[in-house]
């Protein structure tokens, strides 16, 4: 079981992807629902992973991953982007995201990229 | 999917009002980030909750307004004349088939077929053969 921080600013897709991650047996630490409090979060909680949205108020999910690596090289954290968001996609790796979903999110690929990230951890 | 659908219809209205508060901002100041960074990720949020529940229709159009936010994000310019009207224009779109899944429960009809001012914020329903636009 690992232990994930959800990050979105949408409640919706917090919810949504909450059930996907608790239906498989892991456990949700917390919510942010912007970029400032995911870092916040982060430090709080530890988690083994994080799922980060890109488009969040106060500070993206981009720059919410910088502030994460800052703090942690190994932790994964999977971006959910949606489609069109190509070039952010490819920013956010390079900032150190481990990995990327899709919205709307497939409970299938959700559950392969989130279980294939907690086996890579951070680049 | 009732209880996600309650949850959009929450979440929907508070950020069409939040685009409708943006938008006069916008009218006092075209050019205001805020105001434009606002009108870009509310899209950006409805389109990804409409698209998980499928509603195509709304998806459409939240992702023009979106789309347009974005060039006008990108180039740092003040929305013109013909973006607030279509801002305004793609809002009424959205409030009234918010309003239709309130109403129904069901996935709105093609926004052409609610209203036919929506040409320049959708495409033509399937079948109809028109150009695709951006």
């Amino acid at each position: 079981m690992a232990r994930i921080l959800v990050a979105d600013d949408a409640s919706f897709m917090r919810q949504m992807i909450r059930e996907i991650i608790e239906a498989e047996g892991h456990e949700v630490v917390a919510e942010a629902s912007d970029g400032v409090e995911a870092v916040a979060c982060f430090k709080e909680h530890h988690p083994d992973l994080v799922t980060m949205d890109i488009v969040m108020p106060r500070c993206s999910g981009i720059d919410a991953v910088k502030g994460i690596r800052e703090l942690d090289t190994t932790v994964a954290v999977v971006m959910c982007s949606a489609l069109g968001q190509e070039s952010l996609v490819t920013e956010a790796m390079e900032a150190g995201a481990t990995d990327f979903i899709v919205k709307p999110f497939k409970p299938d690929t959700v559950v392969e990229t989130l279980a294939r990230a907690l086996e890579k951890g951070g680049q | 999917m009732s209880k996600y659908r309650d949850v959009f219809l929450e979440e929907a209205t508070e950020h069409l009002a939040e685009m409708s508060r943006a938008l006069l901002e916008l009218e006092k100041d075209a050019a205001r980030a805020e105001s434009i960074d606002l009108l870009f990720r509310m899209a950006h949020s409805i389109k990804g909750m409409a698209a998980s529940l499928e509603y195509d229709a709304i998806t459409q159009v939240a992702h023009r307004l979106e789309d347009h936010m974005q060039e006008v994000r990108s180039a740092g310019v003040a929305v013109d004349v013909a973006g607030m009207a279509l801002l305004f224009r793609g809002l009424e779109m959205l409030e009234s088939m918010v309003a239709s899944v309130r109403e129904t429960g069901e996935a709105p009809a093609h926004a052409l077929q609610l209203n036919p001012a929506a040409a320049a914020l959708v495409d033509p329903p399937d079948g109809e053969g028109a150009e695709k636009k951006a």
